[in-house]
């Protein structure tokens, strides 16, 4: 079991039992697991969509949607149950499906249409960011209040607990599941990695990778569509700017999780602890008296320290000769 | 031999977070020792000239009477971000937290938690549902702020009555505070001004850069505007700075709105602007923690209830209904700030926030 | 004639296109818009994100990313902003402000070259970073009331043109001519396109992408002075977000994320367009609520029609191309 853990992932759990060790010598409780499972909510949007950018990652491309995709799917579930007057759990699965549907039009344009990944899903983050809040504006609700009055059943989905454990907990756990058995277990899951290592051979061994590119961003927009609806459940309103803070901190898991951003390489196990590491990190240095402002300097070094880490630690043997023989050679030019 | 090894180490490290985390229940909280106790204070945004004059003020004050003020902040002025900050603040074992709102209703379920845990509530500049804490400190009601931004630009008008072209220029369309006052101010308005003529309503997202130009593009879009009325910190500056670089002056285009004095001095002085609004925000700050604190030392405030503030005199608290609310409980009031200040070439010497 | 036809053929003359389109749609609604004042102001305010732009094509040709744009540029405008409030001379806030770009600049570099991590990981870090020390630094407070012999800076006009404009155009040329017709500029293209061919041809592939973030961190610097000098206050978040802007300037302008690809031109056409649509919208006078929504798909359509038109005018030329090897396979037979 150990031997198909990738060397990254390991660092990456030492990196995160070493946090919770120095953070809870900074204030005992943050060793309360309540606090912990309960800080998981806190984070959940990050990580769910991030185990899906890492699809889309793998594939070679980049989303940086998912943010205000969760603002539309957060308003669209609003205006469907308040406004509307449907049920609840009806307007949850048609918000869902709009952030779907964003990530289809995302998908279509990059695999079919050959624009740039990173262009197209920044304008989709104005586009859809802009349509929440435009249906707010035609809909007659105050864009600034938000659009509250949810059932009880509905908060639920966020507080509520299965033996135990918030359900937040479960939510980031099915999502991970769904992801890794997708991407690591599957003929799809192989395409995918295919697909981001060579595109045109893909295509020659038979993949659609247009296809297989696209249901990425769907799934990575679904995903986001999961994180609008449960961010909408856990702060009880539905607002256009939900998510919009998302963005940094969702490629900041991917990459930190060891997916390459070229493309090709990575997976959603790293994902998922760079997240807990990353939000774990938040709540730590905040118990720890650290101001919020200031956790960025960590979420920085971090990332850079790691990253570096890894590059020294793979091929230390062969730096070190490096740094070594060929510095007589080269003299001052280094 | 290697992989067993970092096996090892992964148990163990497991085992003592398996053996901390079950520790960790008890010890929880003791008895609050006066000196200890720590408030949160918490602005809707940090890097925002008018939140950090607030916390200057709480820093001072907890300075001055002896407890701790945590100032803590996201850079972005977001729901989520508050919640997470209040959650840790919670789990920190803060004793009460003093909150510049960034929704009036997104909050409820975390400072309802934060109730439960005993953490004290206070708001201050941009409230929450009364529900949900004890005491707002207020800097006006929207009533009062938007008649003000009225009337900061009518008294520079010749003839207020007149037909005049108003434009509004604020941070987003999605921030509760400023979208109140202005709510409030187009009904003052249409009452007091019948023939102004609201010609635009724009949006600097908080962004200097995108501030200014649409600033500019405010002034070449309509060149028959009379007034632009800017109650946001950012706006208000930079739509000043526009005027400027047009050459425009006072005379030209009446510029008013809400900003801090030591952003819009300059403007003041070299006559591109006659006079801004704001109220004394180091007061509030202060203000608000020090309530915070009072409250967490275990006094009660009740409606009607005066308190005695170092350095600010009594203060009272009034009832929810002054801010239109419905809710009415004994534990749950407003205290209002006693002035807002307009600033004018005269005193914004007197201001350093 | 075909030097028209060459001129029409270039990316950057699509991109010129846009612009010209997306002024003369709107200048048919509010005619203002197509102003020689409002011309002049659209350049201005772009300004920042033309010398981003530039900077940041130096790094995407070597195959790179910098996100750290924006951090650069708050970090440099705050520490000379903070120099200037407080008396000093314009020439020390000036050099400590590039100095602030080109070391941030080269740790980018160095972390890329030397410690091989990933410019978007590298830089995104370094994003963070900047930014706390940026609050760190000011201690959270904002940079008030520059003099206003600063400020004046940016509104010096000559000819009643922007003196500022001018010399970014003009550098903006120079770089241009730099990058393409010597030959050491055409390196960065050349490690883009092919590193290991690069490196073949004994390009110092290492030195060079090391100075194209240096070049970025300058550029980044300078960005920040001319924030600073127009808009005369500097928050902490200043240059929040303005990096994503800048790349899809670039993008738009033709340089690819592939590496390899892109004119420094482009690049500065591409952030007139992403500037100029904010003032549009104000000139078109819909609520504004409906911005993020129009610009966002004005952003995508522009970009996809490109595409669509790019790949018109490649399949051509592929089929010249084929047809030509074609020919000369031929003629290889034939020689055997």
């Amino acid at each position: 079991m150990l031997s198909k853990i990738p060397k990254w992932n390991l660092v990456l759990i030492l990196v995160l039992v070493v946090e919770i060790i120095v953070f809870g010598l900074m204030n005992p409780r943050f060793w309360n697991i309540t606090i912990l499972l309960n800080s998981f909510n806190d984070f959940i949007g990050i990580a769910i969509i991030g185990f899906f950018v890492t699809l889309v990652v793998i594939t070679g491309g980049i989303d940086i949607s998912g943010g205000s995709i969760i603002g539309l799917t957060s308003v669209v579930t609003g205006i469907l149950s308040q406004v509307v007057g449907l049920n609840i759990w009806l307007s949850i699965i048609l918000a869902i499906l709009a952030g779907g549907l964003c990530g289809l039009l995302n998908g279509v344009l990059i695999a079919y249409g050959g624009v740039q990944a990173m262009v197209i899903t920044l304008g989709g983050m104005l586009l859809y960011s802009g349509i929440a809040i435009v249906l707010v504006g035609l809909s007659g609700v105050s864009t600034y209040e938000g659009i509250s009055g949810f059932p009880m059943e509905f908060s639920q989905i966020a507080y509520g607990k299965v033996m135990g454990i918030p359900n937040s907990v479960i939510l980031f756990l099915l999502m991970f599941a769904i992801a890794y058995i997708l991407l690591h277990l599957t003929r799809y899951g192989r395409s995918i990695y295919l697909t981001g290592i060579n595109q045109h051979a893909a295509e020659y061994s038979g993949i659609n990778t247009k296809r297989i590119i696209t249901s990425t961003y769907v799934l990575s927009g679904l995903s986001a569509g999961v994180a609008g609806v449960m961010l909408t459940s856990y702060l009880g309103s539905a607002r256009a700017d939900f998510g919009s803070e998302y963005l940094m901190p969702i490629l900041t898991v991917v990459v930190l999780g060891g997916t390459l951003i070229t493309g090709g390489k990575g997976g959603v196990f790293g994902t998922a602890i760079a997240s807990i590491i990353v939000g774990f990190l938040q709540v730590g240095l905040q118990m720890g008296g650290v101001s919020t402002q200031y956790i960025g300097l960590a979420t920085g070094l971090l990332l850079i320290i790691s990253v570096a880490f890894l590059g020294i630690s793979s091929d230390f043997k062969s730096n070190m000769k490096r740094l070594i023989t060929p510095k007589k050679i080269v003299g001052g030019k280094g | 031999m290697k992989k067993s090894n970092i096996l090892k180490m992964l148990m163990g490290a497991l085992l003592v977070f398996l053996l901390a985390a079950c520790n960790s229940e008890e010890g929880a909280s003791g008895e609050k020792d006066k000196d200890d106790i720590e408030v949160v204070f918490i602005p809707k945004m940090t890097g925002n000239a008018f939140f950090e004059s607030g916390n200057d003020g709480a820093q001072a004050m907890a300075e001055e009477v002896g407890f701790t003020v945590k100032y803590d902040g996201a850079p972005e002025g977001t729901v989520a971000n508050q919640v997470q900050i209040i959650n840790s603040a919670v789990s920190s074992g803060a004793d009460a937290i003093a909150i510049s709102s960034v929704t009036s209703d997104g909050l409820n379920q975390a400072l309802q938690n934060a109730i439960d845990a005993g953490v004290e509530v206070v708001t201050w500049d941009s409230d929450v549902d009364p529900e949900y804490r004890t005491v707002y400190i207020n800097q006006g009601t929207p009533e009062i702020l938007g008649k003000m931004l009225v009337d900061m630009a009518a008294e520079q008008m010749d003839d207020p009555q007149a037909e005049q072209q108003v434009a509004w220029f604020y941070s987003s369309p999605t921030v509760p505070d400023q979208n109140a006052w202005v709510d409030y101010a187009e009904t003052y308005i249409a009452e007091e001004f019948p023939s102004w003529e609201i010609v635009t309503k724009q949006f600097g997202e908080g962004d200097e850069q995108l501030s200014l130009q649409i600033g500019e593009s405010i002034i070449d879009s309509y060149p028959d505007l009379d007034a632009v009325i800017a109650p946001d910190s950012t706006a208000l500056p930079a739509m000043a700075q526009a005027a400027e670089n047009k050459g425009l002056t006072a005379e030209d285009l009446i510029i008013t709105g809400f900003a801090s004095p030591n952003s819009m001095r300059q403007f003041i002085e070299n006559g591109t602007i006659v006079n801004h609004g704001l109220w004394d925000v180091t007061d509030q700050g202060a203000l608000a923690v020090y309530i915070a604190y009072y409250l967490a030392q275990g006094n009660e405030l009740k409606v009607g209830d005066t308190v005695e503030v170092p350095n600010m005199g009594e203060v009272k608290v009034e009832p929810n209904s002054i801010q239109g609310y419905d809710y009415e409980a004994e534990d749950s009031g407003i205290i209002v700030l006693p002035e807002r200040i307009v600033f004018t070439k005269e005193n914004t010497n007197d201001y350093d926030f | 004639m075909s030097r028209l036809k060459w001129v029409t053929k270039q990316r950057e003359f699509r991109t010129f296109l846009f612009l010209v389109i997306l002024f003369v749609v709107v200048g048919l609604v509010n005619s203002d818009f197509l102003s020689v004042g409002n011309l002049h102001n659209s350049l201005k305010s772009s300004l920042l994100y033309i010398v981003l732009a530039v900077g940041m094509t130096f790094v995407l040709l070597t195959r790179n990313i910098d996100i750290s744009v924006g951090g650069v540029l708050g970090l440099s405008a705050a520490v000379s902003g903070m120099i200037l409030r407080d008396g000093g001379s314009m020439i020390v806030a000036i050099v400590v402000a590039i100095l602030i770009g080109a070391v941030i600049g080269l740790i980018n570099g160095l972390g890329v070259t030397r410690l091989r991590i990933s410019s978007f990981i590298m830089t995104l870090g370094m994003l963070e970073i900047t930014r706390v020390v940026q609050v760190i630094y000011t201690d959270g407070q904002w940079i008030e009331n520059l003099p206003a012999g600063f400020k004046k800076i940016s509104q010096m006009n000559i000819l009643g043109i922007n003196l500022l404009s001018i010399l970014v155009i003009a550098a903006v040329i120079l770089v241009h001519l730099y990058l393409t017709k010597s030959r050491k500029g055409r390196y960065f293209a050349a490690i883009g396109d092919n590193e290991d061919g690069a490196v073949l041809l004994g390009i110092p592939v290492k030195r060079y992408v090391t100075y194209s973030f240096v070049v970025s961190g300058v550029c980044s610097a300078l960005a920040g002075l001319i924030f600073a000098s127009q808009i005369g206050f500097i928050s902490t978040t200043a240059g929040s977000g303005i990096e994503m802007t800048v790349i899809a300037a670039a993008v738009l302008g033709g340089v690819s994320l592939n590496g390899g690809v892109g004119t420094v031109v482009g690049a500065t056409i591409g952030a007139v367009i992403m500037i100029s649509i904010n003032s549009a919208l104000v000139f078109m006078k819909v609520p504004a609520f409906w911005n993020a929504a129009i610009s966002g798909s004005l952003l995508i359509m522009i970009v996809v029609t490109d595409v669509l038109l790019a790949r018109k005018s490649s399949k051509q030329a592929k089929k010249e191309r084929l047809s030509a090897r074609v020919l000369q396979e031929g003629v290889e037979v034939h020689a055997k």
